[in-house]
């Protein structure tokens, strides 16, 4: 196994996604520059130039023909995934913290921050309907009270959002009503980082709560506990083998009071079945801030704080 | 109705009638209490004054011509504790009758003089006692026949050494866990703890195990509750509001409790002694000064105990809870004391005063002979260590001898089961960090130098006298040390600003056994039979990691246990072995015979924890594959449905549509290697066959995406 280095972002690793093939690696920093790579070779193909504040995530659609970053300029966009051209502006009154392409690429969500004064909102548009975009209208708008939603992603066949709110509840949103279909509170700390598998059936929520639990995406039950030390900052769902991996680490201002031997934190393997870890990858240097798994499940991206 | 109320009475005004402006028969008047409040306040009660009274009794009996002089002798006494603004001495054929009546100017004058008068020695005839007027009531209302105290029903609390029948010998412990709203019991087991008793909210502060393990103490705002027994209920409670600290009496018998709080002059409640078996208070006292908990020492055996106040050593004997032969010792200046684990015996220790040197006393009880007195001199500070056994005791003592500068320390070496108590010294040239006596042997440890070039010595007192350097060791991360209880083995530890760096040392030939760490460890607990050693991160002093760690008394990490803002852990003390020394000495000899018994059972639970494991997994991964097989079954009965929102396209699988993949090249740089023309040749038969060529598949759907991969640079390099 040879690890590939890439480096493009000035700053630390928001989200980093592969597109359906694993071809191509998408990846968003705090810096406004979002990044598309070879997976193959770690060169870099393009960026999308736009943004103007921190890019907290991104999304490719299942044929690789748009890409979806949301930033805290707020605002929203999407953009040609093979000429970096921005197709759609979508603005917002806070910071877009999620966002995500349906299962047919034809509906698009994002979520908005609690912030100066705003609710957290999720959006839905449908982009069969170029006047929802024009207008800046979506199609429905789910307004989130209690706690706002840190992470999201798209249910199978495109029938609702599974979000992980900052006070640890998953609930599922659907796409057509808005309302709560299923809701699951295992976590007692924030959602930092919610994944798939590939075929969606499962997903797994990483929380600081120093935990990664696994949940049927379709009734949220709950069926599997990682446990470790440290904040789990993102978990993904190996998709060839029972296995599941974990990055964290402490948070950048609270790892002067720890050990610089044991404040970072390893990329985990833990096997899905017996809840143990059977495996680390050293090498980092500061907390893993995402982790993604090549769809062939052969590779492993993680990524991580930039000192 | 209001209406026709008010018409009736003015019609019976009408009628000339005088209204009657007497008070109703059921009128109180209460206009006093509204008009004149402030002064009503003041107004004289009967009982008045009647707590500033003091009866004094045993007063000489004399006749007139010597009152006068006798009311002086009173006044002189008692106006020592507040004015005296009335007296009576009652009298009957001319001569006084023994008893006094005096009043004092407030209640709190009368209290004190109580408290210090009674007892009051006046000459060998008179001993005054002094009593409050209105204790009379009390005393006169006692019975005067004696009546039996009802017989307690006896409460069956099980076997309190239940936990010494475990057939595995294994040793329990307590851990306060989730910043202190959880506590459990465990077993410690070599596989993983195991769960006695677990409960929220146990404790508000922290727990204690008595010295034998009988009990274990919790603290709450009210008091102290013992718990003890099989399923570890509630055996005994000590009501004392606000208690901070607890002692207990090595026999268990006893136990101190200390608050700041409720402590009033007349009746001393800041620490109080109770009987542990009756839960009855035994004896409250003030407590004046700052002094280090424990206030109260304790003789081995539970029979006396000790204080020391200013110029005075007070010892007290159990079970009357008095001064031992009715006073206190009295010696100038005593800095410190303690009583020798082994014996009846009290060390204590007196600075110098002018030309007298400072000196070490040690002293027999209760018939208090010095049995060895050491003069010091240019002393600094003394510290008193005992061995456990009673059998050594070290002085450390910091010296400044003349003609030089800075501080030397001295260790002197009392051993004694001799003769005359000989006394040795070892003489340390640098600082020194911690001493400690190895529990059951005549071996000591001592840490000594100055950060971070920090030495460990350890010393041997031999039969003659001589103190012999066994071995030395320099640079060392530790500034505490931790003998096992049985001796032999210790701990080096570094807490906290050492990071947690831990030496395991065997003093029998003093080999490094294993240096570990646990980062910022802040604790170090050996357990009862020195098998086992835990190492622990308390959330009391780090916020983070909160865990405790399990090792050998080799060295070797055994359990790492992670607990969320865990506390602290304590073992629970084992009572002193039931054989005798003959009996150890034979299991000794005997090990062999032992050990293979032990080695089969090790084998066997071996076996058997790797069997449960396996049939864990099993079942684990049978349910996991139940679970993947009905998502999977879903999963497929969704294909149409998938199939249609993707345009037809199926995507289920990476190579589903594999007659769309094409094959193509890419090369990209593994390596890079400069080489002098001349060794090219020969650098190409070595390396030639390396270059990396990767054949990847990839698909191409559309023109758009044959542009992407055209666009791969390709680079080679050489």
């Amino acid at each position: 196994m040879r690890p590939i280095l890439l480096q493009g972002h000035e700053r630390s690793i928001t989200q980093i996604k592969y597109n359906r093939e694993g071809d191509l690696l998408f990846s968003v920093a705090k810096d406004p520059v979002a990044n598309a790579w070879y997976s193959v070779n770690g060169e870099r193909l393009g960026t999308y130039n736009g943004h103007t504040g921190a890019v907290w995530c991104v999304d490719v659609d299942w044929d690789t023909k748009n890409v979806l970053t949301g930033s805290a300029d707020n605002s929203c966009r999407l953009w040609d995934c093979e000429t970096g051209k921005q197709l759609a502006l979508l603005e917002t009154s806070s910071a877009v913290r999620t966002c995500g392409f349906d299962f047919s690429g034809n509906i698009i969500m994002f979520s908005t921050d609690k912030q100066m004064g705003y609710q957290c909102f999720l959006n839905y548009f449908d982009l069969r309907d170029p006047q929802q975009i024009e207008d800046n209208q979506p199609y429905l708008s789910v307004p989130c009270n209690e706690s706002k939603i840190t992470s999201a992603v798209w249910g199978p066949l495109g029938e609702f959002v599974i979000a992980g709110h900052e006070n640890g509840e998953i609930n599922q949103y659907s796409a057509k009503s808005g309302e709560i279909l299923k809701a699951a509170k295992e976590h007692t700390k924030q959602i930092n980082d919610i994944q798939t598998s590939v075929d969606l059936t499962m997903l797994i929520s990483a929380s600081k709560d120093c935990t990664a639990k696994m949940f049927d995406s379709t009734n949220l039950e709950h069926i599997k506990t990682f446990k470790t030390e440290r904040p789990v900052n993102s978990a993904a769902i190996s998709s060839n083998m029972d296995h599941v991996v974990m990055g964290g680490g402490q948070e950048a201002m609270e790892v002067t009071t720890t050990s610089t031997r044991i404040g970072k934190f390893e990329a985990r393997f833990f096997h899905a079945a017996y809840e143990e870890e059977f495996g680390r990858v050293k090498g980092h240097f500061g907390p893993i801030n995402c982790v993604a798994f090549h769809p062939d499940g052969k590779r492993l991206v993680p990524a991580f704080v930039f000192l | 109705m209001r209406d026709t109320e008010n018409m009736e009475a003015e019609m019976e005004y009408d009628d000339g009638e005088e209204p009657s402006f007497s008070d109703p028969e059921d009128f109180v008047d209460d206009s006093d209490q509204e008009l004149l409040e402030d002064v009503l306040r003041d107004k004289p009660q009967e009982a008045d004054g009647i707590d500033s009274v003091v009866v004094v009794d045993n007063v000489p009996q004399v006749g007139p011509e010597r009152l006068e002089k006798l009311k002086n002798v009173i006044q002189k006494i008692f106006s020592k504790f507040g004015k005296i603004t009335n007296e009576f001495y009652p009298d009957a054929d001319g001569k006084t009758k023994g008893y006094i009546f005096l009043e004092y100017s407030a209640p709190s004058h009368a209290h004190e003089a109580v408290k210090n008068a009674d007892g009051y020695k006046l000459d060998k005839q008179h001993t005054f006692r002094v009593n409050l007027f209105t204790d009379f009531d009390k005393y006169m209302s006692i019975c005067d026949e004696w009546e039996a105290p009802e017989k307690q029903p006896f409460k069956d609390f099980g076997n309190l050494r239940h936990w010494l029948e475990d057939p595995d010998c294994r040793d329990q412990y307590s851990v306060i866990y989730d910043s202190g709203e959880r506590t459990g019991i465990f077993a410690n087991d070599v596989k993983e703890p195991i769960e006695i008793e677990e409960r929220a909210r146990w404790t508000e502060t922290y727990v204690r195990w008595s010295p034998k393990g009988t009990y274990l103490a919790t603290f709450h705002q009210r008091g102290i509750a013992l718990w003890g027994g099989e399923k570890f209920k509630q055996i005994q409670r000590f009501s004392h509001q606000g208690v901070q600290l607890i002692d207990f009496s090595p026999c268990e018998r006893y136990v101190v409790t200390f608050s700041p709080l409720m402590d009033t002059k007349d009746d001393p409640q800041a620490i109080i002694i109770w009987d542990v078996l009756t839960g009855h208070k035994k004896r409250g006292f003030h407590c004046e000064s700052s002094a280090h908990w424990p206030i109260f020492k304790w003789s081995p055996d539970g029979k006396f105990f000790a204080r020391m106040t200013l110029d005075t050593l007070s010892i007290y004997e159990t079970p009357s809870m008095g001064l031992l032969d009715k006073k206190s010792l009295k010696i100038n200046g005593i800095k410190d004391f303690s009583w020798s684990p082994g014996d009846n015996i009290i060390a204590f220790w007196v600075p110098e005063d002018k030309d007298i040197p400072a000196r070490v006393t040690l002293m027999q009880l209760p018939s208090r002979n010095e049995i060895r007195v050491r003069n010091l001199f240019n002393v600094v500070d003394c510290k008193l260590h005992w061995q456990k056994n009673g059998d050594y005791l070290c002085v450390k003592v910091d010296r400044t001898p003349k003609g030089t500068q800075g501080v030397v320390t001295n260790f002197e070496i009392f051993r004694m089961r001799e003769k005359q108590v000989p006394v040795d010294v070892v003489e340390m040239k640098e600082s020194i960090i911690a001493f400690a006596w190895e529990p059951n042997g005549s071996k000591f440890a001592v840490l000594h130098g100055e950060a971070p070039r920090i030495n460990v010595s350890f010393y041997h007192v031999k039969n003659n006298g001589k103190i012999d350097l066994i071995k030395m060791f320099d640079k060392q991360q530790a500034n505490s040390i931790f003998w096992s209880p049985q001796g032999q083995f210790l701990v080096l530890a570094g807490l906290r600003s050492m990071n947690g760096a831990l030496a395991f040392v065997d003093t029998s030939d003093c080999t490094m056994m294993n240096i570990a760490e646990h980062y910022m460890a802040s604790d170090v607990e050996w357990d009862p039979t020195g098998r086992y050693v835990v190492t622990s991160v308390s959330w009391w002093s780090h916020k983070v990691d909160n865990a405790f760690w399990l090792w050998t008394f080799q060295g070797r990490l055994l359990q790492k246990t992670n607990k969320e803002r865990f506390c602290q852990l304590l073992w629970r003390p084992r009572p002193p072995s039931l054989l005798t020394q003959e009996q150890i000495k034979l299991i000794k000899k005997d090990l062999k015979k032992y050990s293979k018994i032990f080695e089969q059972k090790d084998r066997l639970s071996q076996s058997k924890a790797s069997k449960e494991l396996v049939d864990k997994r099993r079942s684990m991964m049978e349910e996991y594959r139940k679970y993947r097989e009905r998502a999977v079954d879903m999963y497929n009965e969704q294909r149409p449905l998938r199939l249609e929102l993707r345009g037809g396209v199926n995507t289920d699988e990476l190579d589903s549509n594999v007659d769309d993949w094409e094959e193509e090249t890419i090369e990209f740089f593994i390596n890079e290697e400069i080489i002098p023309i001349g060794d090219l040749q020969r650098w190409s038969q070595r390396h030639g066959k390396c270059m990396a060529v990767q054949c990847i598949l990839t698909r191409t759907r559309s023109c758009q995406f044959l542009s992407r991969y055209y666009a791969t640079l390709l680079r080679t390099h050489i």
